[in-house]
């Protein structure tokens, strides 16, 4: 093109262009974690998507850190699995530095600090890590994006969150009711799991094909898978 | 092993052919020149006791210093050049500090142990990392502490190797204070009972007369954590000596 037809075509007339840095994709799905008295359950779903586009229909994303230690993991799958090997290398590090196993509180503790560390600029992940704790009682850390984290009962996050967290509310910590309630059995808080990521699955699109549990006690960790709705 | 000085006693780089690195040696010669320090790891907890040099009466005893806190659960007694031990009681203060501020729990008395025989071992590096020398350090440690496996007593050499210990002494009358120990010590040993022992041998290996102010102890237990014994304290064990 001419330089006369760029200032006659363009100067004025051409709206700005926008250019921007894009670090950041959300690949959708959910991840939740329920602490009991002796054990503790990690539930998530095995969908990998992006918009409209489904990439994978079994990708979970949960991952076994120790033999009492879950991590689940939702976000940006290319920070998750980053984040994933950084925490995998820790944890391997501690214990060739102190010769023990790393406790769940002792991995959450550390996982907080790798966020913070990103503070400015961040893993776009949410993190749960899910276990059993020094004496052998389950326990939840739940996390935001820059390593603020609590233990708690039981946690949801991932793209449907806003569904999944009242639900809990309502089913397990017995939020704004009156009585006495029987403690969380484990087959009561696994039927749960499965109901929950069916609800999911009905009402938000980055979730289903599959819903992977853990199962962690002091017998070690089993694994359970329970099929979605596929579309 | 003086007779065999020669050239090779200089580089603390540089091997004898009979494969021994003489300025290592001489710095665990150096301990032996320190005053006498000890230690006891018994069930209930672990004592430290060493000796304060006053060697003129113009000097203020407090201000001689041997045995110090690394973090709550640990303390530390030394013999040998002291002036060498403070960057190694940073470095495992820090280590000690990071380890719980990144886990959320109290390091171990054996990995603090290692992080400083670490720093031990950098000694001639060239990009070393900052706390490290240009010659081994000359002086000894005797880590005391309380964790998850219990009371725990390590003893750190100049040449960076660490043992587990029950009961050790350090420093120039080591050799009969160790021996004194081997004689004394008894798995069954109350936390009372080994702070008199430790106190009845400095009494007997020491040149002055034993006085509260011319020695210090620690203990570390769980209940009391590190607890650096005051002056009636140690008055108190000194009445039955």
């Amino acid at each position: 093109m001419a330089m006369a037809d760029i200032y006659q075509n363009n100067y004025m007339s051409m709206a700005p262009t926008e250019r921007r840095f894009e670090p950041y994709a959300f690949n959708g799905g959910n991840i939740l974690a329920v602490a009991g008295e002796d054990f503790a359950i990690v539930a998530s779903d095995t969908r990998l998507s992006q918009g409209f586009m489904i990439h994978s229909r079994d990708h979970p994303k949960a991952v076994q850190l120790s033999s009492s230690t879950v991590l689940a993991q939702s976000g940006f799958e290319g920070d998750i699995t980053t984040l994933k090997k950084h925490v995998k290398i820790r944890i391997d590090m501690y214990e060739h530095n102190h010769g023990k196993k790393a406790s769940t509180s002792a991995i959450a503790s550390m996982i907080s600090k790798m966020l913070y560390y990103k503070r400015f600029f961040p893993y776009y992940v949410y993190n749960i890590v899910a276990g059993l704790d020094d004496v052998g009682k389950g326990c939840v850390f739940s996390y935001d994006p820059v390593g603020s984290y609590e233990r708690e009962q039981y946690r949801a996050a991932g793209a449907a969150n806003e569904l999944l967290q009242p639900l809990l509310d309502n089913q397990i910590g017995h939020k704004n009711m009156e009585g006495d309630f029987l403690p969380l059995s484990k087959e009561k808080a696994l039927q749960l799991c499965i109901d929950c990521f069916i609800s999911a699955a009905e009402r938000d699109i980055t979730t289903g094909d599959c819903v992977f549990l853990h199962v962690i006690d002091k017998d070690g960790i089993a694994t359970k898978e329970f099929p979605l709705r596929r579309d | 092993m003086f007779m065999t000085r020669s050239e090779y006693d200089r580089g603390v780089n540089t091997f004898s052919p009979e494969g021994r690195i003489f300025q290592v040696e001489y710095a665990i010669e150096a301990i032996k020149l320190g005053s006498t320090a000890m230690g006891i790891q018994t069930s209930e907890g672990v004592v430290l006791a060493v000796e304060k040099r006053i060697t003129s009466p113009l000097i203020e005893p407090a201000s001689i210093e041997k045995i110090f806190e690394i973090d709550r659960h640990v303390g530390c007694a030394m013999s040998g050049l002291i002036a060498d031990s403070k960057t190694m009681i940073d470095k495992a203060r820090v280590e000690a500090q990071n380890h719980w501020f990144t886990y959320d729990e109290r390091m171990n008395v054996e990995s603090i142990t290692k992080s400083v025989s670490n720093l031990a071992l950098q000694f001639g590096e060239e990009d070393s990392e900052p706390g490290a020398m240009s010659r081994p350090f000359g002086v000894a440690l005797l880590f005391a502490g309380y964790d998850e496996k219990g009371p725990q007593l390590f003893h750190l050499d100049p040449s960076g190797t660490f043992v587990n210990c029950l009961a050790k002494a350090i420093g120039s009358a080591s050799e009969g204070a160790q021996t004194s120990l081997e004689e004394q010590y008894h798995k069954s040993m109350t936390l009372k009972e080994a702070t008199k022992c430790v106190l009845g041998i400095l009494k007997q290996v020491m040149e002055e007369k034993l006085t509260a102010t011319n020695v210090e102890v620690a203990s570390v237990t769980k209940e009391e954590n590190y607890h650096m014994f005051s002056k009636a304290e140690i008055e108190e064990y000194m009445k039955d000596l």
